[in-house]
């Protein structure tokens, strides 16, 4: 990324080409022409974002999108700032090790690794691999998808960390993790049954656990609930904020096409 | 051979080099010949070789390291050998896993589509 950055810091000093990132010796390569600039932000309570920094992520997402394009399905930036690449589910090693090992990406880091769930997709489970990088002083997401019954590759081999994090997501939502080492529940207690994060898991969960006395040890029955369970009709007649009707969108799309156009 | 300045690198696991031209050379031919099996237009080969090239020709430019640690602005001389050895063995495994094809699969459409409701 050093090369990168240079280029771009050199790009967004010159005043002429202010919007524009044509950043490389070699040619032309993408062109990132902000549609309408919007309002500048002015309320004091609201986050403002460094449009440099901005530029350096759309640029740095365009630079792995076109490294990889067998795997990168999308780039976005959310909340302003984050950096996100969203990629087909085998691509999850290659794409790790990319941004592990590459001179320009150097995220030796793996911060995290976080599950979703949104039952109504076909593809319903989300995974999600926070990353730092130390020596940049950056951080990206990388985003992949799977179902129930689809393995995705495990990234023990790249990230060492990766082994209880993955642990953690197999035990919270059930996604099965190949070439896992040790994929074992990690988090729930022994003879544990089910996913407990999933939408379709109930609060109170199927079991409970007490102390019997005569038996003198502790027994799991089956869940029972003195009252029924009551269904709250939670939506209302009128608009339930209104105030984010015209709310930005959550992501902010990168064109990574550009070049076959 | 230059006169090691330093005896540690401040990190740890991390020994001080006592060869690092030779090294750094000998990983950068490595590199530049299995950048040199993938395809001429591959993005990553392109990119690479630029770093590479430009990294060895700084090498080659002076036998001092301060200077070659301070225009490569990489941190010390053992991290960017360490670098090094972690792209030579990233380029080899993109050797099999051939990442400038086209896209394996697209997703569904409502796959990446936030806030999920209403489809």
């Amino acid at each position: 990324m050093a090369s990168i950055l240079r280029q771009l810091t050199r790009t967004i000093r010159s005043p002429i080409v202010q919007n524009r990132v044509v950043a490389s010796s070699n040619g032309l390569r993408f062109k990132t022409t902000a549609p309408a600039e919007p309002k500048e932000e002015t309320r004091p309570t609201v986050r403002k974002f460094d449009p440099a920094q901005r530029e350096q992520l759309k640029d740095f997402g365009q630079y792995v999108a076109e490294c990889m394009p067998k795997y990168v399905q999308k780039v976005q930036l959310t909340a302003g700032d984050e950096l996100e690449v969203l990629i087909a589910p085998d691509g999850i090693v290659p794409i790790l090790q990319f941004l592990k090992d590459h001179h320009n990406c150097q995220f030796t880091n793996l911060t995290d690794i976080a599950g979703m769930d949104v039952p109504s997709r076909q593809f319903r489970f989300e995974i999600i691999y926070n990353m730092l990088s130390v020596r940049f002083n950056s951080r990206i997401r990388v985003k992949t998808y799977t179902d129930e019954l689809t393995p995705i590759d495990s990234c023990n081999d790249v990230y060492k960390a990766a082994n209880w994090y993955e642990r953690e997501i197999w035990d919270m939502y059930g996604v099965f993790f190949a070439n896992h080492p040790d994929l074992r529940r990690i988090l729930t207690d022994y003879g544990f049954e089910g996913h407990p994060f999933r939408r379709d898991f109930p609060l109170t969960g199927y079991v409970e656990v007490r102390y019997d006395d005569e038996k003198k040890r502790v027994v799991i029955e089956p869940l029972e609930l003195a009252q029924e369970f009551r269904k709250f009709e939670l939506a209302a007649p009128w608009e339930q904020f209104p105030n984010f009707r015209n709310a930005p969108a959550a992501s902010e799309e990168i064109p990574i096409k550009d070049e076959e156009k | 051979m230059s006169k090691v300045s330093k005896l540690t690198t401040g990190i740890t696991g991390l020994v001080v080099n006592q060869h690092p031209h030779h090294t750094l050379g000998v990983l950068y031919g490595k590199i530049l010949r299995t950048l040199q099996k993938m395809p001429e237009s591959a993005a990553y080969r392109k990119y690479t070789e630029q770093v590479i090239n430009e990294r060895a020709s700084v090498l080659k430019g002076t036998a001092c390291v301060e200077t070659v640690e301070k225009s490569i602005g990489c941190g010390q001389i053992e991290e960017v050998i360490v670098q090094a050895e972690n792209e030579l063995i990233l380029a080899r495994k993109m050797l099999t896993w051939k990442p400038w094809e086209p896209l394996t699969k697209e997703a569904p459409a409502t796959q990446w589509i936030w806030p999920p409701a209403k489809h």
